[in-house]
């Protein structure tokens, strides 16, 4: 979210609201529906971070209008007012100049849209994939079957049970870490790589909560041993460049980076699901 | 009198271990910058400072030797010592396009105590000699053309071409010899890509790196006078990468865009084609990486961008790829698909055989009608793609239908002609074939979006088969011929908007011509 944008549109309602309340400013029901409609136009094209496609702007925009409509249509003499003020600006002569630029001012305008549709440069098309997919139930690495439910990560109760064997396999992780992952994944495990501009999906940042800390350590295994290749067609596999590092690394090397990464970010893994 | 004298021998002494204090810091902050070292410097710069760790080898520049007392980027003389306050500037910063990130999370308590950490490597060095001074830089005189011309001249007096080349480019004659005090390859800037400057993108940062040079490289340090030759210099690296701001950091398209041309495509040679066929097309850049998904991994690619332009007309679509490269090698061949071993620290230096430069733009063979695309890896066996391949040491190109590095086939149909030149660091190579072809990747429609991906060899870094450097794919627009005009619809929509706001008007008018409502 933007917070500036939303402060100030915020601020501009309170103080219509308190014109209005002290009768500074005499509003009525119809120029509140314009208020609101603009405000909510605003919050959502320029409140936003990242920025809302315009498509999905003007859906909301329709729905917003149709919410407004039909609150109108809940007080008869809301209706009532709304009908008569908007009768009244075209039949009363005081506003014959606003009514003919209103005639002119409309077609104009459709037209400039209908201009800058045809003429804006045309945008490549946008894909959509899923994060985090649902990984398979096990996995054959090397020959082995692993239990992405059921299996847990070998040297994790070395952390309590042996702190100088744990200490050796976080070492290790780190040497796999630095020699092979650091390119996209970045010094700091924050998606910062050096080559990590030249990929889209971006890398992964592993400093996000919402990353390893959300995750349990056998999908992290399964995404590591299978890379890109491995995910279901919802993730995009054939964009992804995370390699298949069952070509490269041994079982031991993927738990100990997964050791690592944890240790490195301060993050425990999610608990093992309990089935009920 | 004795007592002033005492008094004054005390001050002095204070202030000499104040002094010191403030080159080395204090213990306490030395120790706090130890623990962030540890976790989040050793693993490439080494427990000792002396860069013996796990990922020395797989950098270039490899990690720096703080045992050395050598430092890059400082604001004092060259062979001094940096500045405590230097050190947390390139922390802070980074290196771009280096190893070394930036590092914005660190606060600027914990920059210093890594600072005095650092300096500890090299204790003995700092103690005595590590309260050298900044240079005063002044600030900038606002930029002129003038000044930039004058510059030229600085550039050419001061043999900066030697090793920056005629255009900037990272060319010159020397640059594919040069090494650093390690006795590494390392190689020019490239002065028109600005956002690649180790020493920063501003103009005084370029003033900061020539002055002081750049220790330990082969760059040495410039005291340029009078003062306004100083700027004029400035002035001229700076043109070459854009006189604004915004090209200090790099720009990147999302796509690449083809520009209808009217009339036959002919070519004859890539000088000519630049002046008659693409001089007013778009020009799309876009990132290129080491190959680090598959063995054969390129952990310091040569080439890091690539440009293409576009032509269409009715029949032909010609495509032409720029991207800058120290030195052409146009002799030894190359091969995309030839097998890499996997590297590891222990492999030897990948320094034999003689391999060319060579180029290949791909898209998918066929479209897979949905969002699908082939691996982005030389496809799939499921989608494969057409590479459009120009081996650099050969005039011929070749199209060659991948499904994945390890089977990468030469296509039935080989109709695809190319030109290519090598002109002061930067390779043209054009392709062009007829937009459509039976089996093989077709342009047919307008107005779509197909996908596209580059992959550059350099043959001076070795690179063949998947040591490479690549892309992401992205996507090329071919445009509709014939724009239509916008005029017509814009008269509709306007005439149809005046005709149902005067029936609403006239309707209320007739109904309510009596009085109010």
């Amino acid at each position: 979210m933007n917070i500036v944008p939303v402060a100030i549109i915020v601020l501009v309602m309170v103080a219509f609201s308190q014109l209005s309340k002290r009768n500074i400013l005499r509003l009525n029901v119809v120029a509140w529906m314009v208020i609101w409609w603009l405000a909510i136009y605003f919050a959502l094209s320029y409140g936003i971070n990242p920025p809302l496609p315009a498509s999905i702007i003007g859906m909301f925009m329709f729905i917003v209008s149709l919410a407004l409509a039909a609150y109108l249509t809940t007080s008869t003499d809301d209706m009532e007012a709304a009908k008569s003020a908007f009768v009244n600006f075209i039949i009363n002569p005081r506003y014959a100049l606003p009514l003919i630029l209103v005639m002119i001012g409309l077609p104009v305008v459709s037209a400039y849209n209908v201009y800058s549709d045809m003429t804006q440069p045309p945008q490549p098309p946008l894909s959509t994939r899923t994060i985090h997919p649902p990984p398979p139930p096990s996995i054959t690495f090397k020959g082995k079957t692993i239990d992405l439910i059921e299996d847990e990560n070998p040297y994790r109760a070395l952390k309590t049970d042996n702190p100088a064997e744990f200490a050796k396999h976080v070492e290790n992780g780190r040497r796999v870490y630095f020699q092979n992952c650091v390119y996209c994944h970045g010094d700091n495990m924050a998606g910062r790589g050096i080559f990590a501009h030249g990929f889209d999906p971006i890398p992964a940042n592993f400093r996000d909560p919402t990353t390893i800390a959300m995750l349990q350590e056998t999908y992290l295994f399964w995404r590591i041993a299978k890379g890109g290749p491995g995910l279901p067609a919802e993730a995009t596999p054939w964009l992804s460049a995370m390699p298949a590092w069952e070509k490269f690394l041994s079982e031991e090397e993927i738990w100990d980076v997964i050791i690592f990464m944890y240790e490195f970010t301060n993050q425990e893994p999610r608990a093992k699901e309990e089935l009920h | 009198m004795r007592n002033l004298i005492i008094f004054a021998i005390l001050c002095l002494a204070l202030t000499q271990l104040n002094a010191q204090q403030n080159i080395m810091g204090s213990d306490a902050q030395r120790a706090a910058g130890k623990v962030i070292y540890d976790d989040k410097c050793a693993q490439c710069h080494g427990y000792e400072g002396d860069a013996a760790s796990v990922a020395k080898t797989y950098f270039r520049p490899q990690p720096r030797d703080f045992t050395a007392a050598t430092y890059k980027f400082r604001s004092t003389p060259n062979g001094e010592l940096p500045t405590t306050e230097d050190i947390k500037r390139s922390i802070r910063l980074g290196m771009p396009y280096t190893g070394m990130p930036a590092w914005p999370e660190f606060s600027d308590q914990e920059l210093t105590n890594l600072a005095y950490y650092l300096k500890t490597f090299a204790q003995d060095v700092f103690e005595e000699y590590g309260s050298t001074p900044s240079i005063d830089l002044q600030s900038p005189p606002a930029y002129s053309d003038a000044s930039r011309d004058r510059g030229r001249m600085v550039y050419e007096e001061n043999q900066c071409l030697d090793c920056h080349g005629e255009y900037g480019r990272g060319d010159g004659k020397s640059a594919p010899t040069l090494v650093d005090q390690w006795n590494e390859p390392i190689r020019p800037a490239d002065l028109t890509k600005r956002w690649t400057y180790r020493g920063g993108a501003t103009r005084t940062d370029i003033a900061r790196t020539f002055i002081t040079g750049l220790d330990g490289s082969p760059m040495p340090s410039y005291s340029i006078e009078p003062i306004e030759d100083q700027w004029a210099l400035v002035d001229y690296v700076y043109s070459l990468g854009g006189t604004d701001d915004k090209y200090n950091e790099a720009n990147y398209s999302v796509a690449a865009f083809a520009t209808p041309y009217k009339g036959d495509i002919v070519i004859q040679d890539v000088a000519s084609a630049k002046q008659t066929y693409f001089q007013n097309t778009e020009v799309s850049t876009f990132p290129v990486v080491g190959q680090v998904v598959e063995p054969g991994r390129a952990f310091f690619p040569g080439v890091n961008s690539i440009n293409i332009q576009t032509i269409v007309n009715e029949d032909d679509i010609a495509i032409m790829l720029t991207w800058h490269d120290m030195s052409a090698e146009t002799s030894g061949g190359n091969d995309p698909s030839v097998e890499l071993p996997i590297y590891t620290p222990d492999s030897p230096p990948d320094t034999m055989g003689q391999y060319s430069d060579a180029v290949a733009v791909f898209f998918p063979t066929q479209e897979s009608g949905g969002p699908e695309k082939p691996y982005l890896m030389f496809g799939d066996s499921k989608l494969s793609v057409d590479l459009w391949y120009s081996d650099l040491s050969k005039s011929e190109a070749q199209v060659i239908v991948g499904k994945g590095i390890k089977s990468m086939e030469p296509a039935a149909e080989q109709n695809l002609q190319t030109w290519s030149e090598y002109d002061n660091g930067q390779w043209t190579v054009i392709f062009q074939r007829k937009r459509v072809q039976e089996g093989a990747v077709s342009f047919d429609q307008e107005d779509v979006f197909v996908p596209i991906a580059f992959t550059v060899w350099d043959g001076y870094n070795k690179e063949r088969g998947n040591k490479r450097g690549m892309t992401s794919w992205y996507s090329i627009h071919i445009p509709t011929l014939q724009k239509p005009s916008p005029v017509g619809p814009m008269v509709e929509t306007g005439f149809w908007t005046f005709l149902v706001l005067g029936l609403i008007v006239a309707g209320v008018k007739l109904r309510y011509r009596n009085g109010d409502a």
